[in-house]
């Protein structure tokens, strides 16, 4: 697959990329994403991903913290739009609304575009020992 | 009637607490099952990221959600690049099996050049997204210092079958797996299949040999264990070891056609080899002197023979037993000629044996008392031998 892909593109350009990986891999030692590296060697552990090496481990921190901003701007413009909306309506809630907030609605929105179906029924309390209420008394 | 519908009230709250407590109690398992420390901290570094993006606030059921998206996200990555290097036969993922993954991952919603098949993954478009990224976005380390995870670092992996230059035993096996462990490790009762073996094929002598050596070692054990174990030898014990043996499936048999012979090991390992000695050096002995019964002269010899005997059994080395034990087998098989006059002999010669050699310790001493014991009340053995 490589020695196709470089034979179809210039040397001077396969080189290139050489040398940006690698130069972004080195740069990796002296950044510090913010999903510490713990977290990503325990999880990569349990899925039976093997290698040493630190770079790699923060080369995934890194994917997963872009992958995670990514998802959390297309919800926040989610989020902003529907604010936009509502103040259209209604001005006077202006100032109660004017706080952006993490909702399950955007998100949900959001991770369809990844591939990722979360939908959350509407009865569904939001603090755990809410959601116990409800159904303790369905039972 | 009030009262009633109040006690069904409270009633029913205590269920309903109960009930409470019961899920509550559920979820604490099922969260200890699923590590509920790392998926905190993944809540912690996702609320951080939104944080940064301008999020003011969020709903826990968002975050959650997020984070939990976030460690599948990872996992799956993980998952991708670790099969992506076994395809190429390796057991170490390296970068490019990172980027076949994230590549994998991000053909949902796409990235620049993933139309070309054969394009190079380090030239891909996810990893020059991922360079744009970081050197856009702000460097937000982690909030809090945690303790270290549970996860071993350095993992030293098993060398491969290609590692250690060996072929798979198999063609179906790849090269690069991990090797298989040595044989001789997997059997561990190679033993007990010899032993098997050796009474499949019938072999009394050596047989015999083992039924002595184990009651032998369980005689010894009993020594060790409690000092009067020796002394205090009796049928009673006999029987105990008689069921011992018979308990064990490989020694049973041997023993069905001369059940009574087995109250003869009573001795311990030592004295039983001095006892053969003595007795064949006097059996020796008697060949020469036992129709003239001259007693002086015997005795004489029986000394310069003993300390021979004696000298000759410090040269033997301890693996030489096997050897010796195997002629006790052998011994038991001839018939009892003059075995009234060698008991005599012997026990004089144990006695005086006893008393000869006062520089040995309190063990042997002991040993040789129960010889002397076992000659005495040795109509029974006689009887067998």
């Amino acid at each position: 697959m490589n020695a196709q892909s470089s034979q179809q593109q210039p040397n001077d350009g396969r080189h290139d990329d050489d040398a940006a990986l690698t130069d972004f891999l080195a740069s990796l030692m002296d950044y510090t994403p913010t999903i510490p590296d713990e977290l990503v060697e325990h999880y990569l552990a349990k899925s039976g991903f093997q290698c040493p090496d630190v770079r790699l481990t923060r080369l995934v921190a890194v994917a997963t913290q872009k992958f995670i901003a990514d998802v959390a701007t297309d919800a926040l413009q989610y989020c902003k739009a529907r604010q936009s909306a509502v103040v259209k309506d209604k001005r006077d809630k202006q100032q109660k609304d004017k706080r952006l907030i993490l909702t399950m609605e955007d998100l949900s929105k959001a991770l369809q575009e990844y591939g990722v179906n979360v939908k959350h029924q509407d009865y569904f309390a939001d603090s755990p020992s809410a959601g116990l209420d409800p159904v303790a008394r369905d039972e | 009637m009030s009262d009633g519908g109040g006690k069904y009230v409270v009633e029913f709250l205590k269920e309903k607490e109960k009930e409470k407590e019961y899920r509550l109690d559920k979820k604490k398992n099922k969260a200890s099952g699923n590590d509920d420390f790392a998926q905190a901290i993944a809540r912690i570094a996702v609320a951080q990221v939104c944080e940064s993006l301008g999020y003011q606030s969020f709903q826990q059921s968002a975050l959650d959600a997020l984070s939990d998206v976030g460690v599948r996200y990872i996992r799956d990555i993980g998952k991708t690049a670790m099969s992506c290097a076994n395809l190429a036969n390796r057991n170490e993922c390296n970068v490019f099996d990172v980027i076949q993954g994230l590549e994998d991952l991000g053909s949902v919603q796409g990235f620049s050049g993933a139309s070309d098949i054969n394009h190079c993954l380090s030239g891909s478009g996810v990893v020059r997204d991922i360079i744009q990224y970081v050197d856009k976005a702000e460097e937000f380390p982690f909030a809090y210092s945690f303790p270290n995870f549970p996860v071993v670092k350095e993992r030293k992996l098993y060398p491969s079958f290609a590692q250690m230059g060996e072929n798979p035993p198999d063609e179906h096996i790849p090269g690069w797996l991990p090797k298989f462990p040595d044989p001789e490790t997997l059997d561990l009762n190679s033993r007990d299949k010899k032993e098997a073996e050796l009474a499949v094929e019938g072999r009394i002598e050596e047989r015999h040999m083992m039924v002595d050596r184990s009651l032998l070692n369980l005689q010894q054990k009993l020594i060790c264990n409690r000092l009067e174990a020796g002394l205090a030898y009796e049928p009673g014990d006999a029987a105990k070891a008689q069921r011992a043996v018979e308990s064990n499936p490989f020694l049973a048999p041997p023993l069905q056609f001369e059940e009574k012979e087995v109250s003869l090991p009573v001795l311990p390992v030592k004295l039983s080899y001095e006892a053969t000695r003595i007795r064949q050096n006097h059996a020796v002995l008697e060949n020469h002197v036992s129709v003239l019964e001259p007693r002086a002269p015997a005795t004489e010899d029986i000394r310069t023979q003993l300390c021979k005997s004696i000298e000759d059994r410090r040269k033997v080395p301890l693996n030489g037993r096997t050897t010796v034990k195997f002629k006790l087998g052998s011994r038991r098989k001839c018939s009892s000629t003059a075995m009234s006059l060698r008991n005599e002999g012997v026990e004089k010669i144990s006695l005086w044996f006893g008393v000869d050699r006062d520089g040995k310790d309190d063990k042997k001493r002991r040993a040789e008392q129960i010889l002397g014991e076992n000659m005495e009340n040795s109509q029974d053995i006689t009887s067998v031998n």
